[in-house]
């Protein structure tokens, strides 16, 4: 088993229904996002294009920030999923500097204590807040709370475009394999050796 | 499951409706121990199949704003203006109710006219009509200049729609004009957005976007037209003289059928009737004769649909040959020089366009034959939203009637305003009744005119909201014998969404007093004397379908959780006050005809009903006794596809034409002419036209020279709506988005007038200035400004708050000069100059 994404560039609408859901599924706190759909525009005037790029962790194979780690908080799973263990990271950002994605957030210490409208916690902030910790270095899980109870990561779920799909990228029957032999599914910045559980099909 | 006991487990999945948007896709809420945690698309609802945009998500911060008005409140500092505090002091349900009361039942007795009302809440569509109820006629907040005053009219005249969209399913060549359907907005968007997706890249249908700026449409068509704003009739029209005149592509067998275009048209631009009967004639060219339309022995294939025919010494034509002669000097080379789109494109894209209709071919669908239209042009009030509007909508109509793809499979099909589909009646002359009034019944006309909007004197229009400013302070204008002094709002803002802001302040200061129901404080309850707490959508009950395609039925919106606050639903809070005022049979009287009762749920007139109990009856009146509140509590929805019988040619089913020559229109410009001659009042009458044509004295486009650029507001599916402007994930995703974040200028227009991205610009249209950030870029026209409304926010609530807001509206124009004469359209887009004020 080996949990991957397929991001298809020509169905995403840069809608950013996906980075909400994530917000609202992680309860991240102000100016923490896992997820994000980046605008890109190239060429001029009438010739321009505008692509859509949703950007989240790689869950690499070879995943950098897991090497740099010195205290094993950054750890794999067996199902492929990169997760970072909150009790052991002592905020050193080795690897927030070792991914070459930007992937990784720290949360400064007392970051917390304050939620979108200061001091004043909305009742779901309280809730969801608790979930975090500050001091330390956080980033996409591939939503592993669903995952484990056999639910699609929330940006999946919601993305209107179907324009992320999630599956075993060991199985190659699975919708994620035949995606990435039929269309040429490509890895960020392949040429790291990172090995990227995220394609993206154009 | 029941209310009480859903609310009383620790952890459950609760099904609702959102109310992010206009439109009400099904969700599910996620509570824990009475927090709402989690608000995903309902899975098991047809339309959405469990999708939800980004505004959905985000309704947990609007229900948690800490600056939702939570009680009753009056103001205590006397002062009113744009950023003054008004100093709110709690007060109880009872001296608030009594206070609006008192003062609106004074007015009541004097005038009820010195009322004016802003009533915007599109889900509680019920509650649109309490002034009527309270007796006055005014309109105080924009309607039309939303979404379509131009728009909506012309759909119910066509096919008793109130919107269109393409055929998701089986279109294969889509044109795409002005709207945002399948990306951004309108008609539940992340249902559009999976059906467009779906059809795009599964199916590999061709999408071409005309716009003046790359919207999230444009960046994923296979081919984006920039085009000048205003001018996507021109466009549109040098298609259809490619088609009648260079190709000799349209769909004879369609029009003979299903419209109006073999009926013949006399010079005067009538249709030829029987001297007796009255019923429209047709030319049978195997007899050589005129002869009613319906003559039973008439063999269809011999009536004519072109030609000329002199009968008694008159050339008569039928409609098809008006409308191919009337537009014999639209050529794409004039168009171009309007549009700006080259003369060879428009030539292309009709080839394209025409070719992918597979005009003759059919197609089975549960076992009926259909024809296959495959082929279409949608819009929105990018195209629409302009001066000659209702001519803009009819151009964009007749590019697809042409081809013959009016309700068909792969087609332009007609949406409902809610569950009632389309509202096929039988009109005369054979045709379907025209149903431009899908939202309330029109006025009455009078000389005299009694609403501030005018509304009588549009009779296909729908409320032109940004005239009663200009009526109120000019009110020797029109003949005007009495001022407002009061105003209501319920979920409005008038004062950031009308255009002309200047006067709508000064009809604000004029108000001796104010009230306002709603969730969060904004532009306009700044200036209220009385705030009143509504329920949010995740606390409150309703049965709601707003403009669903392709599906029917109604979600039903529940309280996911007990009101946090001390908050009112607002249908109880209107019907308290029609109580206390003294209309309360008036308003019972109304909610029968608004919520689709049936005689034996009938309201007494003389009891206040609850939300609750008139959402009961409002279920049993349209499913059946067996189908009240608790059955909607236990299932959710009764949301289900449309059959294909529902879908496609509903109005053949009951034997009715429609019009390809809109002759309705041009009668009731008549109609209208002759009464405004005999009040001998001036009143602009020549854009009530049969026919849609380029009418060259557009006002947007001979605005004095100074005024070089064009500017325009957009939306894109985060900002659609200005309720999601003040929630900060949103304002925090767009944040990251440089569309939203300043005014976008071309790079070459840029480069001539030395601005550079970031320099603070003055933008001065003749009717009124803002400021905002440049934003160079490639995505716009050159000859244009884009402005998203994300920058246009100025309320005290200090979320999207921006260092320089840019508010569209202050930009345009309010008056009647400024309006479509058919519809009531206000010109949308404007023209400017651009100084630079700081670099």
């Amino acid at each position: 088993m080996h949990y991957g994404m397929v991001v298809d560039l020509k169905r995403c609408v840069g809608c950013q229904a996906c980075t909400i859901a994530c917000k609202s599924e992680n309860g991240t706190p102000p100016g923490v996002m896992y997820t994000k759909v980046l605008d890109q525009v190239s060429g001029e005037y009438p010739n321009v294009r505008k692509q859509f790029v949703p950007v989240l962790c790689n869950h690499c194979v070879n995943a950098p920030c897991q090497r740099v780690c010195p205290t094993g908080a950054t750890y794999k799973r067996d199902d492929g999923l990169v997760l970072v263990d909150h009790d052991k990271c002592m905020g050193c950002r080795a690897c927030y500097v070792a991914c070459p994605y930007n992937n990784r957030i720290f949360l400064k210490r007392g970051r917390l204590k304050q939620g979108y409208h200061g001091k004043v916690m909305t009742p779901y902030e309280a809730v969801k807040y608790k979930e975090h910790q500050d001091g330390i270095v956080e980033k996409c899980k591939f939503c592993s709370h669903r995952v484990d109870e056999g639910l699609k990561p929330a940006c999946v779920q919601t993305c209107p475009a179907d324009a992320r799909i999630f599956g075993d990228l060991d199985d190659p029957n699975s919708t994620v394999s035949r995606l990435i032999r039929s269309r040429g599914g490509v890895q960020a910045l392949s040429d790291d050796n990172t090995e990227p559980s995220v394609y993206y099909l154009s | 499951m029941k209310q009480s006991d859903m609310v009383a487990q620790k952890d459950y999945w609760a099904k609702s409706a959102c109310k992010m948007c206009i439109h009400s896709c099904a969700i599910v809420a996620h509570v824990v121990d009475g927090v709402v945690i989690k608000i995903e698309g309902d899975p098991d609802n047809p339309s959405n199949r469990g999708k939800l945009c980004p505004k959905g998500q985000a309704g947990i911060m609007r229900l948690y704003d800490p600056h939702r008005v939570k009680t009753p409140m009056k103001r205590t500092n006397p002062q009113k203006g744009a950023g003054v505090d008004p100093k709110w002091v709690p007060i109880s349900w009872d001296e608030a109710l009594s206070t609006v009361a008192e003062k609106l039942k004074k007015i009541r007795e004097d005038d009820p006219r010195k009322l004016l009302v802003a009533i915007n809440d599109f889900h509680r569509i019920h509650i649109w009509g309490w002034g009527s109820a309270f007796g006055t006629p005014h309109y105080f907040s924009t309607v039309g200049q939303y979404c379509g005053a131009a728009y909506h009219p012309i759909n119910g005249t066509l096919d008793g729609s109130f919107a269109s969209v393409n055929d998701y399913d089986h279109c294969k060549y889509w044109i795409q004009i002005g709207a945002g359907d399948g990306f951004s907005s309108h008609l539940h968007v992340a249902a559009s957005i999976k059906r467009m997706a779906s059809a795009r890249v599964d199916r590999g249908m061709k999408l071409i976007v005309v716009e003046p700026r790359l919207s999230s449409g444009a960046s994923k068509a296979d081919e984006w037209l920039p085009i000048r704003p205003g001018t996507d009739r021109a466009f549109v029209l040098g298609m259809c003289y490619t088609l009648l005149h260079e190709l000799n592509i349209y769909d004879a067998g369609f029009m003979r059928k299903h419209t109006n275009g073999i009926y013949l048209v006399a010079p005067d631009g009538n249709l030829l009737r029987n001297a007796e009967t009255e019923k429209p004639m047709v030319w049978d060219s195997v007899k050589g004769s005129a002869r009613e339309y319906d003559a039973v022995d008439l063999n269809l294939q011999d009536v004519a649909l072109e030609g000329s025919f002199t009968i008694d010494g008159v050339e008569y034509k039928p409609a098809f040959q008006v409308i191919k002669d009337t537009l014999k000097d639209h050529t794409p080379e004039r168009m171009a020089e309007i549009c700006s789109i080259p003369a060879e494109t428009i030539r292309r894209i009709a080839q394209e366009f025409g070719e992918a209709a597979c005009i003759g071919s059919t197609i089975m669908l549960n076992g009926k034959e259909y024809p296959y239209r495959p082929a279409a042009v949608n819009f929105y009030r990018g195209a629409i939203g302009h001066f000659d509007g209702g001519l803009d909508s009819l151009a964009m109509k007749l590019i697809n009637l042409i081809i013959g793809n009016i309700d068909v499979p792969g087609g332009h099909i007609g949406v409902g305003l809610d569950h009632r589909l389309l509202v096929i009646n039988p009109g005369k002359d054979g045709m379907l009744h025209p149903e431009p009034h899908l939202l309330h019944p029109p006025y009455e006309f009078k000389e005299k005119p009694y609403s501030f909007q005018l509304m009588e004197w549009y009779p296909i229009g729908i409320d032109p909201g940004h005239l009663t400013a200009d009526n109120v302070l000019n009110p020797e204008k029109w003949g005007f014998d009495f001022q407002p002094e009061a105003l209501l709002i319920e979920h409005s803002n008038p004062m950031w969404n009308l255009s002309a802001t200047n006067k709508v302040v000064d009809v604000f200061k004029r108000m001796k007093f104010i009230v306002a129901i709603d969730i969060v404080l904004n532009e306009s309850t700044d200036w209220a004397d009385i705030v009143l707490p509504d329920l949010s959508y995740l606390e409150s009950d309703l049965l709601v379908c707003i403009e669903p395609p392709m599906v029917t039925g109604h979600v039903y919106r529940r309280p996911v959780i007990k009101p946090l606050y001390d908050g009112r639903d607002a249908t109880d809070i209107l019907t308290d006050l029609a109580d206390r005022i003294g209309f309360l049979p008036n308003w019972n009287g109304l909610l029968n005809f608004t919520t689709f009762l049936t005689p034996e749920n009938y309201l007494d007139p003389n009891r206040k009903y609850s939300n609750l109990e008139i959402t009961d009856r409002m279920a049993k009146s349209l499913y059946g006794p067996e189908k009240g509140l608790e059955w909607f509590q236990a299932n959710g929805h009764t949301t289900r596809l449309q059959t294909p019988e529902e879908m496609y040619l509903p109005f053949a089913a009951k034997g009715l034409r429609i019009p390809l020559y809109f002759n309705f229109i041009k009668e009731t410009g008549d109609d209208l002419a002759r009464k405004m001659e005999a009040g001998n009042k001036a009143w602009d009458t020549s854009s009530y036209l049969p026919v849609p044509i380029w009418r060259d004295h557009h006002p947007l486009h001979n605005m004095p020279p100074e005024y070089d650029l064009y500017a325009f507001a957009f939306k894109e599916c985060q900002t659609n709506f200005s309720e999601s402007t003040n929630i900060p994930w949103i304002d925090e995703a767009i944040s990251c988005m440089p569309i939203h974040l300043g005014v976008m200028i071309n790079s070459k227009t840029a480069k001539k007038k030395g601005i550079k991205t970031g320099d603070i610009l003055k933008l001065e249209s003749p009717f009124g200035e803002v400021t905002g950030r440049a934003s160079v870029c490639e995505e716009v026209h050159p000859d244009c400004l884009a402005l998203s409304n994300g920058m246009s926010r100025w309320s005290q609530h200090p979320v999207g708050k921006r260092k320089v807001t840019t508010h569209f509206n202050r930009l345009l124009p309010a008056d009647v000069k400024w309006t479509d004469g058919m519809t009531g359209h206000l010109e949308t887009s404007t023209k400017v100059k651009v100084s630079i004020i700081s670099e």
